[in-house]
């Protein structure tokens, strides 16, 4: 009963993909991507741009585009400047087009730069987002549960799962010392000096207390049998939703078409 | 022979591996605070160093992987650039079992190579992925650079300089200070502790010091 | 009764230490057997249990001198992690006992059983049912983070009981908890006495060691200086010199005897200094 309490429920059918699943969607998706870049009209890897479009949309399909949006925007910009930075910086023969700035010089955008810069901040952007989708529809815990069962150690999921809820209370936490700080009026705001050297001594004695707690923690792993020799049992346990054979299929027949088509274009 | 002394398996105890959150959380940390500061630093890899320095090059290249994939998981960005902080764990604990920490000069030849490292490991993802750009502000000198002529490798090459040999300064140098006061009792569970146990009570005369080196290889 | 722990000649060493925090011990502790662990702080208890479960020296390092027997086996011959299974040790600090890794209390009790790859029908089970004799059902769903000092010590004890080892150590459990907290910690303890378990258990509290404990062991700057059956070690009051505590009851009652009243004995907890004053009553009353 407990173990059907601990598991995570999804409704969702993308979302509740057995966690392999998705990273193998996400795999061939940015296998694809890469494809799809070296298909261009006039030069320009319209396709791969177009393809993108597909993230958004299988996000809010899986119920988590809002989760994701901040990275999605966050990358966007990077993509963003990759491409102002390779068009105007790097220069090649052809000017696409030159921007005149108040009669006092001009921006040039180079064509090849211009086209070699999309490849790029595409790639950032179709990876990254589509990594972010993964990130986003999969708990840590499932993740971490289904990479054990492949043989995965117990020592490595321990490092990895301690050091993800450590992070979270450290997030907890420094937003609450930092609340605390600004009531009581320690400088938070102010030049960087004022504020780092508020910061670096109430930094200290946490890490020497952390250090400290670790080891007794050693010895409380010990004592519950972290070190027994044998097979450990897991009372949390991530179960496929059935819908995984159909998502394969969709997204290797995705893979196949593209594969199909760019030898196609070779061959022609 | 002398390669046989440090197995794997053996830097890897339960308390090392414990160490790895710690390190993760302290780059975390440090990440957040050179952004919040606004600092054109990433500060990311003090845990890295510090875990490396105590443990060795393995510990310190996990806990470095580690972080950015945790990183990864909010910004899938961080993702390729683990290679760099895997390079700070490896090459950090590897100068600290030469004992490339024992005094002044010998801590300024190790901030140079472990910068070299960084700089190695970044330039090629930063020029070839994503075309000159980082999420740091520093991409605003390379930009300029690159708009008075540079190429970019150059361009990047160059402000990574700067910039990593400055952060490799203060992350030693936080680093440091944690060292000097992790207590001794402490210290010396770990495989390379002892070294900063004998550095700290004969730091005054440097032969001293080559002693405690010598002692770290004979472990 | 048969010997499951045996000191001989045993001296520990903390490395950077030159005096050791304990010295020439011999010792046997039998089955079933409750031992209560007085001494002042700093005495060595602490590093007395940390050598029976045999971290002195495989986390602490330094010397360990002479021989410390489990079951007939020396603990430095016990392969790594083998002893989890015999030795239950519970820790002074309740808030360092957490494994790190769980989000409810419920898996935390659980975690010593997956690791000892127990089926998950029966953890299942005997998790549930510690947790009914730890008094730490209601808080099965909460965070092991969000526990109050006495719930994450009674948690504690669930994830070590749970995992049913013939001997537990325990460490000052209650040194960090308030009077409530602190009786709940010994009704567990009691239960486990009533278990027949071999019980370790360092403790401040005299008047509770005095309720519960079968006999004494008393130290002093790493030595033992007193061991025997609690009522004749709790009853002497030349301990009080060595700055080791004593019941309220045994000085009371030795106070009394110094000043004439007929004891039979000192009483050493609230039970025999009732039936003692009840017996004086009687007399008088005669
Ligand atoms: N890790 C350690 N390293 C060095 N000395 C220690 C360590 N732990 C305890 N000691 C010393 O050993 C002695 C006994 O300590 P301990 O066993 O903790 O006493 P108690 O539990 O009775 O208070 C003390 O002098 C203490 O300072
Ligand atoms: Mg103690």
């Amino acid at each position: 009963m407990w173990q059907e309490k601990l598991r995570i429920k999804k409704s969702n059918p993308i979302h509740g993909l057995y966690p392999f699943t998705k990273m193998w969607i996400t795999l061939l998706y940015c296998i694809c991507a890469m494809i799809l870049s070296t298909i261009t009209i006039d030069g320009y890897p319209v396709y791969m741009m177009a393809s993108f479009l597909i993230i958004p949309v299988l996000a809010a399909a899986t119920g988590v585009l809002k989760k994701i949006s901040g990275v999605i925007k966050s990358i966007a910009i990077i993509s963003l400047f990759i491409v102002l930075i390779q068009g105007i910086l790097i220069k090649s023969d052809l000017i696409l087009y030159s921007l005149n700035v108040f009669n006092l010089f001009n921006i040039n955008f180079y064509t090849d730069s211009l086209q070699y810069g999309l490849v790029l901040a595409f790639s950032v952007l179709n990876m990254g987002c589509m990594v972010a989708w993964f990130f986003g529809a999969t708990d840590n815990k499932e993740l971490i549960n289904a990479f054990e069962k492949r043989g995965m150690g117990p020592k490595a999921s321990y490092v990895l799962l301690s050091t993800l809820q450590m992070i979270g209370v450290l997030q907890k936490s420094a937003k609450t010392i930092m609340s605390a700080q600004q009531a009581r009026g320690v400088e938070t705001e102010g030049n960087v000096f004022v504020r780092s050297k508020a910061f670096i001594p109430s930094m200290i004695p946490l890490i020497l207390g952390s250090i400290t707690n670790t080891e007794e923690r050693v010895l409380t792993l010990e004592s519950k049998g972290f070190l027994v020799k044998g097979e450990k049992t897991r009372l949390f346990d991530v179960k496929p939703n059935g819908k995984e054979p159909i998502a394969l299929t969709i997204g290797i027949l995705y893979a196949v078409a593209i594969l199909i088509w760019r030898i196609l274009l070779w061959v022609l | 022979m002398k390669e046989k002394k440090y197995s794997i398996k053996k830097d890897f105890t339960l308390l090392a591996l414990l160490l790895i959150p710690i390190a993760v959380a302290i780059n975390f940390a440090g990440g957040q605070l050179a952004s919040l500061l606004k600092l054109p630093l990433y500060l990311d890899t003090i845990g890295t160093i510090f875990v490396a320095m105590l443990c060795g090059p393995w510990v310190g290249g996990l806990a470095g992987l580690i972080t950015n994939l945790v990183l990864g998981i909010a910004n899938p960005i961080y993702i390729p650039f683990a290679i760099v902080n895997v390079a700070v764990g490896l090459v950090t604990g590897y100068l600290a079992r030469k004992g490339m920490f024992a005094n002044w000069w010998k801590w300024i030849i190790s901030m140079v190579i472990m910068a070299l490292a960084s700089i190695i490991t970044a330039a090629p993802i930063v020029v070839l992925m994503f075309g000159g750009i980082t999420s740091s502000g520093t991409s605003l000198i390379t930009a300029t650079l690159m708009a008075t002529g540079a190429g970019i490798w150059g361009a990047v090459i160059s402000t990574e300089l700067v910039f990593t040999v400055l952060d490799r300064i203060i992350s030693f140098g936080i680093t440091y200070l944690i060292l000097r006061v992790v207590p001794e009792r402490t210290l010396i569970k770990f495989s390379l502790g002892a070294a900063y146990i004998k550095t700290k009570k004969t730091a005054e005369t440097v032969e001293e010091v080559t002693e405690a080196d010598e002692d770290v290889d004979n472990l | 009764m048969g010997v499951v722990i045996e000191f001989k000649n045993v001296t520990y060493t903390y490395p950077l230490t030159t005096e050791p925090a304990i010295k020439d011990i011999n010792l046997s502790i039998e089955e079933g057997k409750f031992y209560g662990v007085i001494g002042e702080n700093g005495s060595g208890k602490t590093t007395f249990c940390n050598v029976i479960r045999g971290f002195a020296p495989s986390f602490y390092k330094g010397e360990l001198k002479g021989d410390v027997l489990i079951n007939g086996l020396a603990t430095t011959d016990y392969e790594e992690g083998q002893l989890a299974l015999t030795i239950g040790y519970v820790f002074q600090n309740p808030f360092n006992q957490i494994s790190g890794v769980k989000e409810t209390v419920f898996e935390e009790v659980a975690f010593g059983l997956e690791n000892f790859g127990v089926p998950v029908d029966e953890i299942e089970r005997r998790v549930i049912d510690i947790m009914e004799l730890t008094d730490i059902t209601h808080l099965a769903e909460k965070n092991p983070f969000e526990l109050s000092g006495g719930q994450q010590q009674r948690a504690a004890l669930a994830s070590i009981i749970v995992l049913e080892p013939d001997i537990l150590v325990i460490d000052e459990p209650t040194s960090q908890l308030d009077p409530e907290g602190t009786e709940s910690v010994f009704k567990i303890i009691a239960a486990m006495k009533k278990a027949k378990k071999t019980i370790i258990l360092v403790e401040h509290k005299v008047d509770l060691i005095a309720e519960y404990a079968d006999e004494i062991l008393v130290f002093e700057k790493g030595h033992i200086i007193k061991r025997g059956i609690t009522q004749d070690v709790l009853s002497d009051m030349s301990l009080l010199e060595h700055g080791v505590q004593l019941p309220q009851m045994a000085r009371v009652g030795s106070e009394l005897i110094k000043r004439g009243v007929k004891l039979d004995y000192i009483p050493v907890t609230t039970k025999q200094a009732t039936e003692q004053l009840q017996q004086l009553l009687g007399k008088e009353s005669k």
